[in-house]
């Protein structure tokens, strides 16, 4: 017996090997090119930082002679034309790929707009012309004066340009050149592009990048996975994620129950009480089933163990675009139902999920379609379905950008009348609560696992009603009343209507650049180019097999782009705050979580904490997420979505959670069985070696700042460091104020 | 005691400080000067002589005003009882008559209008500490703004249909109507708040010191905090102590500590040009300062109701009862209480939500008298929009409402000119809307209108009276309210004392 098992066991052993040695070859044809883009150049005079700069009516190709200093007037009709070189751009990549800021003498910083960008010498330093207009649109801190010189940099990719000087109104000024800066002359050698790998290598070889890839990809790198990218490079894995089975840690399996808990099961007891209010059973029956404490739990269990990384981190950026909330929605299980869905479209397409999210009950109960009837219409689903999950309040541009009339309004995308058009098509629907007819029906106990459906379609509405109209919708994309339609050929015409009007919205041109964004938003960046998500979108359009939706290939573009990729990002606006979730899973992961002995793995119970800082899992506090997507950083024009949630209070919070977890762990209690402690030895193991705390330094500014640690701040690091007197205080001190600082909480 | 900042950084013998007051110069303007001014040693600084503070209470979601504020009287020129419980009733939304709390409301010829059941006493055992807000009408402490809500410009039920004034932008939705709320503006997306440009103008003058910013919120970030040139302090609510709330843990006393403890204020001061990591660095470091502020705190003597709200403007009370210390003459808090989006189960849910509200507005009001500064403490109402006349859905366990347009207000406290309905005539001649649903105050028209009333009253009428006796000038109003020159008439709609 005992040898045919290991026969079998090496049978079994030799197919796996087989398909993996069978895939991986597939894989390995997508190779990883070099991530980082080259760092533009402002072109300026030979002998000072001042612009090459020139009037457009007056000149257009380059022409270093007549480039000569002059001053520029401020206005949306003043333009000049800056030189750039050392760019490599895509095919389509135009000028909303670029940034232009100008900063005065008093720090203010102004964001100019960007009109074109034309190739003018072609060759390996290939010389740009950007034209400018001297105009903030956003105007935030009005317009620039025109008092004499700003410095003006560029952006791109997330990458900055050095900076050199214009005059506006006049020449001059007590504006000072950067430290660093050097005149940049037509003909001057282009920078160095960065980490350049040696032409033989195997694997990928960009450190920094692929911790950052990291970042955006899962709940935060570790040495495993850090590894298997070198080995493997990051499109093989991705097609690896694709494929990862999910969850790796099995999801809560907790019944349905009453939406009144009954007595067994409502987290009290009184058997003086009559009748008697007998004690749960089973024993946390309440807090099991009517609160997200399982959920919440499972999911961090599966950020921190999980193998399929990226499934969970793309239906966690889901969950904050499709919202519902425990807050509203009691019972765990409903909640799981709604993952489900979000996780099983996380690499399918989005009309899918459209649909399937649509009927979830739990969105039904959480937006109120499940009660929405032809005589009692409900708006509340229709409203958001367009406003937050798929169109937006205006229309867009292809890049995201909002489409404006002849005044500079905003266009609207619709208005209450779309919403009562839409409100009336989603009229009828309910849980389905007969157990013939749904598979997972149980009498007495509302039906949260199969879609919501139509009994009899006596509550839809069976008025006509207009749909969106836009270039490729028509007319017949409305939807006919149905006239004297009764039983199955009514509840045909109301799943009919569903799908048409379903198909209506996905259409729409707004929808592929309002996900497109709101999905680098949560992965990549908060402040995305136009251009970033026009390329994004295309995809989301079009997969290149004429499918629209196809997230994985929306995934993918979002990951490899280069405005995602690189080692190294310096534009002064990219990047992200760390949402508490990500914060708390990023460091548990970084250094080996294990439950508080450090013998066994976590339970997962750093909710709370995570709920401190702002951000309870599956509870958000309304419809609008956690935070909105256009949120700005207060008094700059950046958006950064996460500092909606970052106050002076949960600021402090942020470093409390910090030292807790480096200098204390979560305790075994009754809500945590196994607790949850990060293990320092290897870090330690550095801080023994080198008393100095360099080799310390250099392994965490790896690990956590991707290789980009600034100098002063390592000195102030290592301050600390040295006055600590073992080598688990050193370690402690190092990683708390890594951590705690604001270089490394902006993710970047 | 007066304690200029310099004195007081000498005081708490923290160098850290410092740092702090470093970043706040590079970051804000208004902040450089005022600390430039509290380094000047020649600068007096005096303690609050004529304090005033507004409490913003955010009713979040919603808040139907129609089963807020209800006609209690049978008077046939005007919309009664019946108009009320004849759109109400069949879906079983109406509230019963006899349970309604009467007010007698001078503007209206002494008609009985009716306050929701739940502003009053409520049944004990449901956080029932006090007999709530419905008291404070017959003591003259609580004004009524109906019909108030977001207008570009004064605007007709025709100007409405026929798009004659430009209307403001994405009506009915939530996160617009909130932030145009909170902006005090309906014609653009703002990325500044009211409250917070109100404090731009009024930091310096009040607030020298600059301890603690001028506004507070006890419910996180909120858009009518910003300000151009200022920022908020955002803290958590009570039972968390003053003194706990922005407490960074960890820190000892040894040499190795106090080390790790400079350069962890020490990184704050870095890479400030990466305009991401100083923004999270100026939050960080206005904990850091207002921390110190805080250390003691002394509790308020009233109880509070220890509901979400309650706590809140516990802790909005203990602030107030420090006031001295912090040597500030002006304070804007804001504090919300969410779950009004009741598109079902509206009966129950809102009348817990008053209730709360109700219990905790009377605490408040009460610990104000107590601290002996009731009519220079005014707390108010806002909320995203009112819900539609017509509701969703029906069966009294079910029944909801959608989104809607005018809605309204309320103010509490001793500042409070009468009690009284205020604000601009509707057009049948009162303030408070004609409830019909394609009626002359709805903005639905057709058979399918669901009362959904166009706005009299404009946000800026109603919260600029408040701002005014603020201390906001006319010269500054403007600034604050940037569409304030559309409403040249009743900028102060009088339901507040000359200060």
């Amino acid at each position: 017996m005992r040898t045919n098992k290991s026969h079998l066991f090496i049978a079994i052993l030799c197919a796996c090997l087989m398909v993996i040695s069978f895939a991986i070859p597939v894989f390995a044809q997508e190779t990883d090119p070099t991530p980082d883009s080259p760092t533009p150049i402002l072109l300026s005079e030979s002998n000072s930082t001042r612009a090459l700069a020139v009037n457009p009516r007056k000149s257009r190709g380059l022409n270093a002679t007549k480039a000569v200093s002059q001053a520029f007037s401020v206005g949306k009709k003043s333009k000049v034309v800056l030189y750039l070189t050392n760019l490599d751009l895509l095919p389509d990549e135009g000028a909303n790929a670029f940034r232009v800021y100008a900063q005065d003498e008093k720090g203010t910083q102004f964001q100019l707009r960007v009109e074109s960008i034309d190739q003018i010498t072609k060759g390996q330093d290939g010389i740009f012309a950007l034209t400018v207009t001297i105009y903030d649109d956003l105007g935030y801190w009005g317009q620039p004066a025109a008092a004499g010189d700003v410095l003006i940099n560029v952006t791109w990719r997330g990458l900055t340009s050095n900076r050199v000087r214009l005059g506006l109104g006049k020449i001059g000024g007590g504006i000072k050149d950067d430290a660093d800066a050097v005149p940049t002359p037509v003909g001057a050698k282009p920078a160095v592009k960065g980490n350049e790998p040696t032409p033989n290598y195997v694997g990928y070889r960009q450190s920094g990048d692929r911790i950052r890839f990291l970042e955006q990809a899962t709940f935060g790198p570790t040495t495993e996975l850090d590894s298997r990218i070198r080995r493997i490079g990051l499109r093989t894995w991705l097609a690896e994620q694709f494929e990862a089975g999910y969850p790796s840690v099995r999801y809560p399996e907790v019944p349905a129950q009453p939406t009144v808990a009954p007595l067994l099961c409502n987290g009290s007891s009184n058997a003086a009480s009559t009748p008697p209010d007998p004690v749960d059973e089973p024993i946390n029956c309440f807090r099991d089933s009517y609160s997200q404490y399982l959920p919440q739990n499972w999911f961090f269990q599966e950020a921190f163990y999980g193998n399929a990384q990226l499934k969970h981190r793309v239906s966690w950026a889901l969950a904050q675009i499709w919202v519902t909330s425990g807050v509203d929605i009691q019972q765990s299980s409903h909640i799981v139902n709604y993952h489900m869905i979000l996780s099983n479209n996380a690499f399918g397409n989005w009309r899918t999920l459209m649909k399937e999210m649509t009927l979830s009950p739990t969105m039904g109960e959480y937006l109120n379609m499940n009660t929405s009837t032809r005589n009692s219409p409900n708006e509340n689903y229709a409203r958001e379905v367009l406003q937050l999950f798929n169109i937006g309040l205006f229309m867009l541009n292809q890049d995201g950008t909002v489409q404006v009339d002849g005044t500079g309004t905003p266009i609207p995308s619709y208005d209450q009348n779309t919403v009562n058009n839409f409100t009336k098509v989603l009229t009828g629907w309910a849980n389905c609560n007969v157990p013939a007819s749904c598979p997972n029906a149980t009498l007495g106990i509302q039906n949260y696992k199969d879609p919501m459906w139509l009994n009899t379609g006596a509550n839809h509405d069976i008025t006509a009603k207009t749909l969106f109209s836009y270039a490729g919708s028509t007319a017949t994309t409305n939807i006919a009343a149905c006239t004297g339609c009764t039983g199955t050929a009514l509840v045909n015409y109301a799943n009919t209507s569903l799908d048409k009007a379903l198909d209506n919205v996905f259409n729409h041109p707004n929808v592929p650049p309002f996900v497109s964004k709101l999905l680098i938003q949560q992965l990549v960046t908060g402040n995305p180019t136009p251009a970033y998500v026009q390329r994004v979108a295309n995809v989301f359009a079009n997969n290149g097999s004429n499918v629209r939706g196809d997230l994985k290939a929306v995934v993918r573009a979002i990951l490899l782009d280069p405005e995602a990729r690189g080692n190294t990002k310096t534009d002064a606006n990219y990047g992200k705050l760390r949402e508490p979730v990500l914060l708390t899973t990023n460091l548990m992961r970084q250094f080996g979580v294990k439950s508080a002995d450090g013998l066994a793995n976590s339970d997962g119970y750093i909710n709370p904490q995570s709920a401190n800082m702002g951000q309870s899992v599956f509870r958000t506090p309304t419809v609008f997420n956690y935070y909105p997507p256009d949120y700005l950083v207060p008094g700059t024009t950046v958006l950064a979505p996460e500092f909606a949630i970052m106050t002076t209070g949960t600021s402090v919070q942020r470093a409390n959670f910090v030292n807790q977890m480096v200098y204390g762990r979560i305790a075994v209690s009754a809500l945590a069985p196994f607790g949850t402690s990060i293990n320092l030895a290897e870090m330690q193991a550095l801080a023994t070696a080198d008393a100095t705390g360099n080799r310390l330094l250099d392994a965490l500014n790896f690990k956590l700042m991707h290789n980009t640690m600034p100098t002063a701040m390592r000195t102030s690091i290592l301050t600390a460091v040295a006055a600590a007197t073992t080598p688990l205080a050193k370690t402690q001190a190092a990683i708390y104020l890594i951590a705690t600082s604001s270089q490394y909480q902006v993710q970047r | 005691m007066k304690q200029n900042r310099r004195e007081f950084i000498a005081k708490t013998g923290c160098a850290l400080s410092m740092v702090s007051l470093a970043t706040q110069v590079s970051h804000f303007g208004v902040m450089s000067a005022m600390a430039q001014k509290a380094d000047d040693e020649s600068v007096q600084t005096d303690a609050p002589s004529d304090y005033r503070a507004l409490v913003v209470l955010f009713m979040s979601g919603g808040n139907d005003g129609n089963n807020m504020v209800i006609p209690n009287h049978s008077d046939a020129n005007l919309s009664n009882y019946a108009a009320y419980t004849t759109a109400r009733g069949t879906q079983g939304l109406a509230l019963a008559q006899n349970t309604l709390l009467p007010i007698a409301v001078p503007r209206m010829g002494n008609l009985s209008y009716g306050l929701n059941p739940n502003l009053g006493p409520l049944p004990t055992g449901v956080n029932n500490i006090n007999n709530g807000i419905h008291e404070l009408w017959g003591l003259g402490k609580m004004a009524i703004v109906p019909n108030v809500g977001t207008l570009f410009a004064p605007m007709t039920r025709t100007q409405y249909q026929t798009n004659a004034v430009r209307r403001p932008f994405q009506l009915f939705s939530h996160s617009d109507q909130v932030s145009q709320f909170q902006a005090g503006r309906s014609d653009v997306k703002s990325l500044t708040g009211w409250g917070g440009r109100t404090s731009d103008r009024r930091a310096t003058a009040d607030n020298p010191n600059g301890l603690v910013p001028m506004i507070t919120s006890i419910s996180g970030s909120q858009l009518f905090t910003a300000g151009q040139t200022t920022s908020p302090l955002a803290i958590a609510a009570a039972p968390a102590g003053l003194n706990t709330v922005l407490a960074m843990g960890g820190f000892g006393t040894s040499a190795a500590e106090v080390a790790r403890r400079a350069a962890f204020d020490g990184l704050r001061t870095q890479d400030l040009s990466q305009n991401l990591v100083k923004a999270a660095s100026y939050i960080t470091d206005q904990a850091v300062s207002a921390n110190l502020a805080l250390a003691n705190f002394q509790e308020v003597t009233v109880p509070f109701p220890t509901t979400g709200i309650g706590n809140q403007l516990k802790q909005v009370a203990r602030l107030i009862k420090k006031r001295t210390d912090l040597s500030i003459n002006r304070q804007i808090f804001y504090v919300q209480i969410g779950g009004f989006d009741t598109h079902t189960g509206q009966l129950a849910a809102q009348s817990t939500l008053l209730g709360q509200m109700s219990q905790a507005v009377r605490s408040f009001y009460e610990e104000m008298v107590t601290q002996g500064i009731s009519d220079k403490v005014t707390t108010f109402t806002m909320s995203d929009f009112a819900r539609t006349f017509n509701p969703a859905g029906s069966g009294s366990g079910s029944v909801g409402s959608d989104h809607a347009w005018a809605n309204h207000m309320m103010v509490f406290g001793g500042a409070v000119t009468t009690s009284d309905f205020y604000g601009v005539n509707t057009s049948n001649g009162t303030p408070f809307p004609t409830l019909v649903q394609n009626g002359p105050d709805d903005s639905d028209s057709g058979t399918s209108a669901r009362g959904r009333w166009i706005p009299t009253t404009s946000i800026e009428q109603y919260t600029g009276t408040l701002a005014k006796w603020f201390g906001v000038s006319a010269a500054d109003l403007p600034f604050v309210f940037p569409n304030i020159g559309n409403f040249p008439t009743n900028r102060d709609l009088g339901f507040l004392g000359a200060p």
